[in-house]
């Protein structure tokens, strides 16, 4: 069957939401077995993933808040010492091995992380709408922009090591052969963190306009002709239409492209090691240089539930930011 | 600003066309170092082309590992994530977007965490549920920690907020259940949202190392990046750029063909739907 | 329809236990699960599945399963997160040798002394590999863990007609003489280095542990608790290391990139580098003029043997018996032969030859097709004779965290974000002492 599809009259506000999928007004007379399996419906939906979830991530991750607060003895054959917040404190502390890198890494990797929002999103966005309409040569167009999306990590971190190289790369070779100062890409201390950036947001910009192109896809040309009889256009058009409903999708791409920014590391490894001087070094990557030592396994926690907080704070901010006052926000 | 289906004009092609083969630089020249001879970086001679023109490149990376096996395992790896997936992301997109009952919200940032938290710090709890269920060095092992898919939810959700209610109602009134609503009226309205999950998950999975390099140890059920790892990690002989290229793009041609085939939906979509 | 071929599925499915399972109870061999790294571009699963199979042929009711693990630390990691996952993780695996004393503080290895006294000369056994090879195998108590088996060394690589062009008929011997060349031979703009010394990245220590040997003082002692990061020897070498790259400027400063290293010397970018015996062969092939090879020059201690020097590197063979995963006697038995096989002069003599890892064996030099391959290159025998300064590679308790201090530490001073190298050293010297004090 297909219902008559008619779209509804512009700008209206969006209706509340409904209390159960089916309609209420037969419930009441439904038999109880009817009206268990109504209120269950919404935990039937969402039971699968969140059976996954839980197996292989919160109760996993629970266990890691835990032992958190312990430390690990010397042998093997002891048990751990619950410290309470001793790890978080070390973590804080200027001449501790770790405390030492802790707070230099925090902040390479919110510079990051802020960065690589800040030119992904609107880079993303301006290549959708560009890429949004017929062209010749549209799917190369497309291809190009989006191909970074499809390399595995290491690969396009090889691919811009060789770019980056100082001495057989091929940015100093073109520098060099038009008489320029070549330079020290990855190993300036001051220069290591930016050139990570760039090549995330390379990376990332065509990843993100894939769902901003998918939610053009539904922004109803009427709108525009509408909006085009009342003499709008451009500028105009973009900010009191497009952008507008694009809200969802902008909520979703700077939540997502945020927290993937913290987890992206493996790209460390063939751009500079996080060195010099731990100046390129982003926190999943001082996990990673960490963990191997079984006795820094209370300080891995810790650090994992300080990242998580981090993100959680800044992803339910945005909730509320961008849902607030919508009819369709009441969470 | 324009819409789908408008043709663009001669400036707006120009800038496109720059944007794109500006990025596309490093693309063209990993292309080109794979041709290249291994004795010969660009900064020797031509800076495009080396002294010859080679597949000795692709004939080492080739060498290397049992590729077809790779291919095989990459195959079945991401279909049988993606598969599972959208049947989740569904169900639960369409409860999170539209239905109202306790604790909505607080499951949805459960859900969510899924997205923040570090995979490093739980493989060896993954790794141990994994081996309680038997399913160590097989391709399960692989997929089932990607069934659930916080990313697809919180996808799915933002898109099905986004159909107008009344499209559901009139559904209903003509007697649809559940299952037929979405059919006839959030699916095909989310085709776009759809196909942009598929790809991001399929090109995520395929790209996925980590994890399948963990959880099997034989060289028949592991997946392409583990053969590209091997291509990576020469440490003691140095960088092998053309090696390295070639591999990565023998490890990415099906995306790419997959890609091309399916960027085109983001023009008939919005047309098939029924929208006019 | 559907019910029958469930059926089908469902018998075959029997069938094929039941096939197995009295396969295995005609034979039962016993298997051993060997985990290896490879950090070598060539297909080293080819080379080390003509080992299993003479193996297995020469002993049979053994079967060895190998495993290819990535990188040195993917395998460390690989192996942990089996064990913490209540796994069996290997039998025998190829680890660093700098990770010995993480993996017997975590129980998870076996000391091989008492396999080498109970063989029929247990000290022509051990006398038989190069002395420096064995520096990172013991504990603190004098017990033998791990075995030799691939092994580098770092050593300086010139470009021989480049050297000649300038004058320079040998390879520098002293610190003067090799500032002297790399400055001859250095042209602006990073157009040719003269010397690529690869600091930069994640690992600057193994390199630097040769500039401060050179110097006078190498940063680890004979205990796991003795590390010299504030020594004025050491200080001096971090403060050269650093001044190759900003006073002199032979080379970009903070170091070269490790893999670029040798792909800038084949192709002409430098005259000379410091890479490890590991990229021997591929220069060899690849380079179209005449490669030199040499000691790495001596330092202010002096060139009568106590101013060369290197470190080792590489990786030892390790026996897996875990706490809580305990093996049978028959199993370690039998990974001790695995061990002892890989390790036989036959299999290093091939090993050698077939990767460019220096064979860890002196009698292993006396065979083919290494002895002929050394006659034919005696670039080859260069490594093999410079083992004679070589000295421990860095390790100490704790040793991730030691060398991520002292890896972090250097590579800020020799990139010039650390302008004050003594304070540097001396704060790293802090944190690691804070570290080990429950050691000493």
């Amino acid at each position: 069957m297909k219902p008559a599809l008619r779209h509804p009259p512009l700008f209206k506000k969006e209706p509340p939401m409904q209390d159960t999928a089916l309609t209420a007004s037969k419930a009441v007379s439904l038999p109880w077995s009817r009206r268990l399996l109504r209120m269950a419906f919404p935990y039937l939906l969402i039971a699968p993933t969140l059976i996954l979830v839980f197996i292989f991530t919160l109760y996993p991750a629970a266990n890691a808040v835990i032992d958190s607060l312990y430390s690990i003895p010397r042998s093997a054959r002891e048990a751990p010492v619950f410290v309470g917040l001793g790890n978080y404190a070390d973590l804080f502390t200027p001449d501790h091995f770790i405390g030492a890198t802790f707070t230099l890494v925090i902040g390479n990797t919110l510079f990051f992380a802020v960065t690589s929002v800040l030119f992904s999103v609107p880079l993303s966005l301006g290549f959708a709408l560009l890429l949004n309409q017929r062209m010749p040569l549209l799917g190369v167009w497309r291809f190009g922009i989006f191909y970074p999306a499809l390399l595995p990590l290491i690969g396009a971190a090889s691919i811009w090591a060789f770019l980056f190289s100082d001495t057989v790369g091929l940015i100093n070779t073109v520098l060099r052969s038009l008489g320029g100062t070549t330079v020290n890409w990855l190993g300036d201390p001051n220069l290591v963190l930016i050139s990570v950036t760039i090549v995330n947001i390379w990376k990332q910009a065509g990843y993100y306009m894939i769902f901003y192109l998918a939610g053009l896809q539904n922004i109803p040309r009427e709108l525009y002709e509408a909006a085009a009889l009342d003499g709008a256009h451009g500028w105009g058009m973009f900010s009191s239409i497009t952008l507008p409903l694009l809200r969802r999708t902008s909520l979703f791409v700077l939540v997502v492209n945020f927290i993937f920014a913290f987890q992206t590391v493996e790209q460390l490894q063939a751009l500079g090691q996080g060195n010099p001087g731990d100046r390129g070094t982003l926190l999943l990557y001082l996990i990673f240089k960490t963990i191997p030592e079984r006795r820094n396994w209370g300080y891995v926690n810790a650090m994992t539930v300080i990242l998580v907080l981090l993100l959680l704070t800044f992803t339910i901010a945005n909730f509320f930011l961008f849902e607030r006052g919508r009819e369709d926000a009441d969470a | 600003m324009r819409n789908t289906g408008d043709t663009a004009g001669r400036g707006t092609w120009l800038l496109t066309g720059a944007a794109a083969i500006i990025w596309m630089l490093p693309l063209i020249f990993a292309v080109l170092v794979s041709f290249r001879p291994q004795a010969e970086p660009v900064s020797i001679g031509n800076i495009f082309f080396g002294s010859r023109i080679t597949l000795d490149n692709y004939a080492a990376a080739w060498n290397i590992a049992p590729w077809g096996w790779h291919y095989v395992n990459s195959i079945l790896f991401v279909v049988g994530v993606l598969a599972v997936q959208i049947v989740t992301v569904t169900m639960a997109g369409y409860a999170f977007a539209r239905l109202r009952f306790a604790g909505r919200g607080l499951l949805l940032v459960l859900i969510l965490l899924q997205l923040m938290i570090p995979t490093a710090a739980l493989l060896a709890q993954n790794f141990a549920t994994i081996r309680t269920l038997g399913l160590y060095d097989t391709r399960w092992a692989l997929m089932m920690p990607y069934w659930g898919s916080a990313f697809g939810v919180l996808l799915m959700r933002q898109t099905f907020r986004g159909v107008p209610l009344e499209f559901e109602e009139a559904a209903r009134i003509d007697g649809a259940n559940w299952w037929q609503i979405m059919r006839s009226v959030y699916i095909p309205l989310a085709l776009p949202a759809y196909i942009a999950f598929a790809l991001v998950s399929i090109s995520s999975h395929w790209n996925e190392f980590l994890w399948p390099f963990i959880v099997t140890r034989t060289e028949e059920v592991r997946p392409l990046t583990v053969g590209l790892n091997k291509l990576y990690s020469t440490t003691e002989l140095g960088a092998l750029y053309g090696q390295l290229m070639a591999g990565t793009l023998m490890v990415i041609a099906p995306l790419v063909v997959l890609f091309m085939l399916f960027q085109r939906r983001f023009l008939e979509s919005f047309a098939s739907s029924g929208l006019k | 329809m559907r019910t029958s071929r469930l059926f089908v599925l469902i018998a075959s499915l029997a069938l094929l236990t039941v096939l197995s399972l009295s396969a295995a109870a005609q034979s039962e061999p016993i298997v051993i699960d060997f985990y290896y790294p490879s950090a070598i571009g060539d297909n080293v699963a080819t080379i080390m599945d003509r080992y299993v199979a003479q193996f297995e042929e020469a002993n049979p009711g053994i079967d060895i399963n190998p495993v290819y693990a990535g990188s040195y630390t993917q395998t460390r990691d690989t192996i942990q997160t089996e064990l913490n996952g209540g796994g069996a993780g290997p039998d025998v695996a190829v680890m660093l040798s700098t990770d010995l004393l993480s993996f017997i503080e975590e129980g998870h290895i076996l000391p091989v002394q008492s396999y080498i006294d109970a063989g029929d000369d247990p000290a022509a056994w051990v006398g038989d590999f190069f002395p420096a090879l064995l520096l990172n195998s013991y504990d603190a108590d004098g017990a033998l863990w791990s075995v030799p088996f691939q092994r580098s060394t770092p050593i300086l690589y010139y470009n021989a007609d480049m050297l000649a062009e300038a004058g320079y008929a040998e390879a520098p011997k002293n610190r003067d003489e090799l500032l002297e060349i790399a400055q001859a031979l250095t042209l602006p703009n990073g157009e040719r280095w003269g010397l690529l010394v690869p600091f930069a990245g994640g690992f600057p220590i193994w390199m630097f542990q040769s500039f401060a040997i050179a110097s006078g003082r190498n940063i680890v002692g004979d205990t796991f608790t003795d590390v010299y990061l504030s020594d004025p020897a050491v200080v001096s070498a971090a403060e050269f290391s650093r001044a190759l790259g900003t006073e002199y400027g032979v080379g970009p400063v903070g170091g070269s990139v490790w893999g670029d290293t040798p792909t800038a010397f084949i192709a002409g970018q430098a005259a000379m580098i410091y890479h490890t015996t590991g990229s021997l062969t591929r220069i060899l092939n690849e380079a179209p003029f005449q490669v030199g090879v040499g000691y790495l020059p001596s330092g202010p201690a002096g060139a009568d043997g106590t101013g060369y020097g290197a470190p080792t590197g590489g990786g030892n063979l390790y026996i897996f018996n875990p706490v809580g995963q305990e093996r049978s006697q028959e199993e370690l038995d039998a990974a001790w032969q695995w061990v002892t096989f890989l390790s036989s002069p036959e299999v290093q003599a091939d090993w050698g030859a077939a990767t460019g890892y220096v064979a860890a064996r002196v009698s292993a030099w006396d065979l083919d097709p290494l002895k002929s391959l050394a006659a034919e290159k005696p670039q080859y025998g260069v490594a093999r004779d410079q083992l004679a300064f070589a000295s421990r590679e860095f390790t100490s308790y704790r040793a991730i965290d030691t060398q991520n201090i002292i890896n972090t530490t250097l590579s800020a001073i020799i990139s010039g974000a650390e302008p004050d190298a003594a304070a540097a050293l001396a704060s790293a010297q802090e944190q690691i002492d804070a570290l080990l004090a429950e050691y000493k």
